[in-house]
C-alpha cells in the first residue's frame, strides 16, 4: 500500500552468524492462493494485532464482519492459512524460524526481568557504575578510618582511665599506709624492749619512736597499738605506760617496717636508744628480718576542725 | 498454523527451560529480535497480499536478523553501539508500523 513490502531482498546469501538456521528453503510452496471454502465469520487473527499508531484504529470493530458482506481475499487468505492445517515443507521452516524467534524472545524478556540493569548495560554505563562503586568504596574507607581513629581515642582515655584509677588505689595504699588503716609488711627489724624493772617511761618510747623514725621506719607498731601520726605517749598514774589511751605491757615489742641496715645501726650508736635503755636496767633485742607484718590498725580520726586549704 | 504453533512452543519453551545464551551473543539478542518482528509482520502482510513465498521469508528473516546484529557489532567497535542500536530499533519500529497498518486494513478494512 503506502510502502515497499519486506520481501524486497529476495535472495541474497548472507553469512549468518546470528540464528544458526541453514534452513535455506528451496523452492516449493505457493500456498496463499488456496481458497478451499468462503466461510462467513472469519476471526480476528492474533499476529496483525500491533497498530496502535493510527487513530482510525477502530477499536470497538473488531467483530465488525457484518454477515451480509463478502469476506475479502485477505481474510479468506488469512483463514486459509490459519485453520486447516498444512504440513507443508514451507510451513516448517517458517514454523522453524519463529520457533527461534519466540525463543530468543522469552530469553530477551527473561534476562531483562531476571537480571538487574547490569545484564544489558552497555559498557560505558558499567564505566559509569563501576566509578560510582570506587568513589562510594572510597568513601566508606574514609569513614572507617574516622571510625577506627576516634575507637583508638576511646581506647586511650579508657587506658588513661584505667591507669589513673590504678594510680590512685596505689595512693590510697600508700596513704592507708601512713594513715595506720591497713596492714603494712615488708623487710624491718622486731626490737623488743624487756623492763623488769619497770623503769622505762613515756619519754623513753619516744625516744625510740623517734629514732626509728628519724632511720626511716614507715609502718611501726609496739605491741598492739599502730603508731600514726597522732600516737602520743602517757604514763599511766598507776605505773605503766600508754599508747593513745591504751595501756601496754611489759616487754614492749617495736614491729617496724624499714631499711634493717639503717634501723640497726641506728639504735646501736654510742649514746643512742639502745645505751640509753640499757643504762636503765633494761635489756633490748634487735632482731632483723626479711618480713614483717604490721597488722595493727588505727581509728581514723574525723577531722573536726582541719580543713584542706585551698590553692 | 503450524507457523504460529511454533512461535507459541518457542515462547513457552524459553520462558520454561531458560537456556543460557552464550555472552558472544547477549549484545546482539534484542535487535534481532526486534529485526526476526520486523520480518514476521512483513510476512504476515505479503501473506495477506497473496504473493507470499517461504523462501522469500526464510531470507529476508535471517538476513533481518544478520544486517541487525552486524550493525551493532559495527557500531560497538565503533563506538557508537548504544545510538546506532537507538537508530536500528527506530527504523525496524517504523517498518513494524507500516507493515502493522496494512495489515489492519486488509483484515479491517480501516
Amino acid at each position: 500500500m503506502e510502502e515497499d513490502k519486506d520481501q524486497d531482498k529476495s535472495s541474497e546469501q548472507l553469512p549468518d552468524e546470528e540464528v544458526v538456521e541453514p534452513a535455506a528453503a528451496e523452492e516449493s510452496a505457493v500456498e496463499p492462493v488456496t481458497v478451499p471454502e468462503a466461510a462467513d465469520v472469519d476471526d480476528p487473527s492474533d499476529e496483525p494485532s500491533a497498530g496502535p499508531a493510527e487513530p482510525v484504529q477502530p477499536a470497538g470493530s473488531a467483530q465488525s464482519t457484518a454477515p451480509a458482506e463478502p469476506p475479502s481475499d485477505a481474510r479468506r487468505r488469512l483463514k486459509a492459512a490459519l485453520w486447516p492445517p498444512r504440513l507443508s515443507r514451507g510451513q516448517l521452516v517458517v514454523a522453524l524460524l519463529l520457533f527461534s524467534l519466540g525463543l530468543a524472545l522469552a530469553i530477551q524478556v527473561r534476562s531483562t526481568n531476571d537480571h538487574s540493569q547490569l545484564r544489558g548495560a552497555r559498557q560505558e554505563d558499567l564505566v559509569r557504575i563501576l566509578d560510582e562503586l570506587d568513589s562510594r568504596q572510597q568513601r566508606l574507607q574514609q569513614e572507617k578510618a574516622q571510625l577506627e581513629q576516634s575507637l583508638t581515642q576511646l581506647e586511650n582515655s579508657s587506658n588513661q582511665a584505667k591507669e589513673a584509677q590504678e594510680q590512685t588505689r596505689q595512693k590510697t595504699a600508700e596513704l592507708g599506709v601512713l594513715a595506720g588503716t591497713v596492714t603494712a609488711t615488708g623487710p624491718g627489724i622486731v626490737l623488743t624492749v624487756d623492763d623488769p624493772q619497770g623503769q622505762v617511761k613515756a619519754d623513753m618510747l619516744l625516744d625510740t619512736l623517734q629514732e626509728l623514725r628519724a632511720a626511716g621506719a614507715e609502718a611501726i607498731q609496739i605491741n598492739d597499738v599502730r603508731v600514726v601520726a597522732g600516737t602520743y605517749f602517757t604514763d599511766s598514774s598507776v605505773g605503766g605506760v600508754q599508747i593513745d589511751g591504751r595501756s601496754v605491757s611489759q616487754p614492749f615489742r617495736f614491729t617496724v617496717v624499714g631499711n634493717p641496715q639503717d634501723l640497726t645501726p641506728a639504735l646501736n650508736i654510742p649514746g643512742g636508744v639502745v645505751r640509753t635503755l640499757e643504762k636503765q636496767q633494761a635489756r633490748a633485742t634487735i632482731t632483723e628480718q626479711q618480713k614483717v607484718v604490721v597488722d595493727a590498725l588505727a581509728d581514723p580520726k574525723t577531722l573536726q576542725y582541719a580543713k584542706p586549704a585551698a590553692k | 498454523m503450524i507457523a504460529v504453533l511454533g512461535l507459541a512452543i518457542g515462547v513457552v519453551v524459553g520462558l520454561f527451560v531458560q537456556p543460557s545464551v552464550p555472552d558472544a551473543v547477549v549484545p546482539y539478542l534484542p535487535i534481532a529480535v526486534v529485526a526476526a518482528v520486523d520480518a514476521v509482520f512483513g510476512g504476515v502482510r505479503a501473506m495477506l497480499d497473496g504473493i507470499f513465498d517461504d523462501k522469500v521469508f526464510v531470507v529476508s528473516f535471517l538476513s533481518n536478523v544478520v544486517v541487525a546484529a552486524l550493525i551493532v557489532f559495527l557500531g560497538d567497535q565503533l563506538g557508537v553501539g548504544s545510538q546506532l542500536s537507538t537508530g536500528v530499533v527506530v527504523v525496524l519500529g517504523i517498518r513494524i508500523f507500516s507493515n502493522a497498518a496494512a495489515i489492519r486494513r486488509h483484515v479491517f478494512r480501516a
